[in-house]
């Protein structure tokens, strides 16, 4: 009966290995994280970061992800949806700093009752000892947008693409959303380098509203030659708009040029067809993903990052187009051969 | 103080029609050239035919001691209805399946008000979020245009071109108001409609079916606010998810200022588009004379104040005298 020996050894072995993957299986944490965004499903750019977060659960099966937005641009909504959230106990948080003022008090509880917060889209600017103390931040940089978005501007003006810009229009959307008004600080310091002005104009979020404020204060401001759009869908209304106005708004050397944050079919198709000189990115993407893979690895190693994480600016523009048509065809549905905003 | 004089300040528009001289008068003397452009005006009238047109409906509403929050919201919904069904419905079939949309929605509303005896600001609340929740579910936050041979169609010109070198919308304007104005004041419904606002119990006793009039009124609110949506655009169909975003507040103020009172039974249709045009030039003439475009919104607050002031003043006046 020798055979019975390396039987019961390897039963014994099969029976180890069973215990052994089936403690492990048991050992392995359940997660879940929410991200709560002022990014709601008006705002296309939500599927960039629900597409991340599909495929952060899918890479880590233990973690669940939930996402909550508000699709009105306040800060009392997104304050209400945090609280619910941390009211839920969640093990780890990804929130927007679109006002410190606000979000400190619940972002800060939510802290000390343990539960880790990484900051994305929007940071909380202060330095690092007066900030929101959460475990990082992850995103574009709201100020080197708008910075870098003139500088382009100006690079291409050198060129002889475009004009030097004189005047700039920041048409803010949200008069309460700091994050804008950073977009619209950096921009004001770029150009200001070439001796150009920029004004903050609050535009409102209706259509028929963001045209008539607009059309008011370049019929008054004929000087203007720059509109910064704080989102790729107005874009097409300040280019519509300047057009009535006859200030010739394609890109050229001439009249006024448009710019845009935040890319899409309707920013690609803009790009495409002349009407918007850039568009800045700001790595949507790696927003829905990299908040989530520091929370899980700060509660798995205990993981600090020591610096935050910038996702963005990344400009696009005619020369790049096909690098980010295929990927927005996969978040949108569409890409730059869809044209029909401009038309 | 004559008796033409007299008769001429117990309208309930009276305080509206002084706002809109001394507003003519004060940006005349500030902006002689800018105030008188073509542009300038043309741009003014343009916007404000269409928060006009939801400014009447959310009056007649007013009148009947009700009130509709919901009007930004159907107006985005109606809007982005006409565009999103064109595509399948074509011009004419799209056009009657928003309005029908918006009919509904106000019908809906009114039932709430009227078999759940559910005040209408809640009813209404409720309505603003609902419509604009199907908004977002419905396009998925980006809205795609008409093309270029939808919008040349003679109906989407009709509501969206130009008649004898004006725009359509402002026309459409005046036709409603004087249509509407005969209704609310030369007819037995419009006489059933203030007397449904002023002491519901009276009406009551006197056999006016205040639900029907109630019923009309919500209807009627909702449609003009989708037929404000198709004004805007038929003129230019490039839109967003955010069409009508804090539109209801913007037609609450303009009735007020226009003569409505919250208590019913008093209020001006042509009050209303007055009030309306007061905001609009407000707004475009401080953002053009350099001011920050944000401080309209403290402006109008204070003016709303005032208006409701100087108009319980006058209704007080007015009942005195007669």
């Amino acid at each position: 009966m020798k055979w019975l020996t390396p039987l019961k050894m390897g039963v014994l072995a099969l029976g180890l290995t069973l215990t052994t993957s089936a403690a492990i299986a048991q050992e392995e944490n359940e997660y879940r994280f929410v991200m709560v965004s002022h990014i709601g499903s008006n705002d296309p750019n939500m599927r960039w970061l629900t597409i991340a977060m599909d495929e952060f659960e899918k890479k880590y099966p233990n973690v669940s992800l939930d996402y909550v937005s508000s699709n009105q641009y306040s800060v009392q909504e997104l304050v209400r949806l945090l609280d619910q959230t941390i009211a839920s106990r969640p093990d780890g948080i990804a929130v927007p700093i679109v006002s410190r003022d606000a979000l400190e008090g619940p972002i800060r509880r939510a802290i000390d009752q343990g539960i880790p917060v990484v900051a994305f889209n929007i940071p909380d600017n202060r330095s690092q000892e007066e900030r929101i103390p959460y475990l990082t931040y992850v995103g574009g940089d709201e100020y080197l947008t708008g910075y870098m978005t003139g500088q382009y501007a100006i690079e291409k003006a050198e060129a002889g693409e475009v004009p030097m810009p004189e005047h700039v229009v920041c048409a803010m959307i949200a008069a309460e959303h700091e994050g804008l008004r950073e977009r619209c600080r950096g921009i004001e310091e770029a150009v200001a380098e070439v001796g150009a002005t920029t004004e903050y104009l609050f535009t409102g979020a209706d259509p028929s509203t963001f045209r008539s404020n607009l059309r008011s204060y370049l019929s008054a401001n004929p000087q203007s030659n720059y509109i910064l759009n704080m989102g790729d869908f107005t874009a097409p209304w300040s280019w519509q708009v300047a057009n009535e106005l006859d200030m010739n708004p394609d890109v050229n050397q001439e009249g006024m040029t448009i710019l845009a944050v935040g890319i899409g079919p309707i920013g690609l198709s803009g790009l495409k067809n002349n009407h918007l000189l850039v568009a800045s990115e700001q790595g949507f993407w790696l927003q829905g993903y990299i908040p989530f893979e520091w929370l899980y690895w700060h509660h798995e190693l205990g993981y600090e990052p020591q610096s935050d994480i910038i996702t963005g600016p990344i400009m696009v523009d005619r020369d790049n187009i096909d690098k980010f048509d295929p990927l927005s065809k996969a978040v949108f549905g569409a890409g730059s051969e869809d044209d029909s905003a401009w038309q | 103080m004559t008796l033409s004089t007299r008769i001429f300040a117990r309208r309930p528009d009276f305080g509206a029609i002084i706002g809109v001289a001394l507003l003519f008068v004060v940006f005349s003397l500030i902006d002689f050239s800018g105030w008188w452009s073509g542009r300038t005006l043309g741009n003014i009238l343009q916007f404000t035919a269409i928060l006009g047109c939801i400014a009447i409906g959310q009056a007649i509403v007013i009148m009947v001691k009700e009130i509709d929050l919901s009007v930004g919201s159907v107006y985005g919904l109606t809007g982005i209805a006409y565009i999103t069904l064109e595509a399948d419905l074509g011009i004419p079939g799209a056009m009657l399946a928003a309005m029908t949309i918006a009919g509904s929605i106000g019908f809906l509303q009114a039932m709430a008000v009227i078999k759940g005896k559910i005040p209408s600001m809640i009813v209404t609340l409720g309505g603003l979020f609902a419509a604009r929740g199907l908004i977002y579910v419905w396009t998925g936050g980006s809205v795609r245009t008409m093309p270029a041979d939808s919008r040349a169609h003679w109906l989407n010109q009709l509501f969206g071109g130009e008649l004898f070198g004006i725009d359509a919308a402002i026309l459409w304007l005046a036709l409603l108001i004087v249509l509407l104005s005969l209704v609310v004041w030369r007819t037995k419904f419009g006489n059933r409609l203030l007397a449904t606002g002023g002491d519901e119990n009276t009406a009551l006793s006197q056999g006016i079916r205040t639900d029907r009039v109630k019923t009309v009124a919500f209807v009627l609110c909702s449609l003009l606010a989708g037929f404000a949506a198709i004004l805007t655009l038929a003129d230019d169909p490039r839109t967003h998810v955010t069409l009508g975003d804090l539109m209801e507040l913007e037609a609450i103020a303009a009735a007020v200022i226009g003569g409505c009172l919250l208590t019913g039974g008093r209020g001006s249709l042509l009050g209303a588009v007055l009030g309306a045009f007061i905001i609009t030039s407000v707004r475009y003439q401080m953002i053009s004379l350099g001011a920050p475009a944000s401080w309209y919104i403290t402006f109008v607050g204070l003016v709303v104040i005032a208006a409701l002031i100087f108009n319980q003043f006058l209704a007080r006046w007015a009942t005195k005298q007669a």
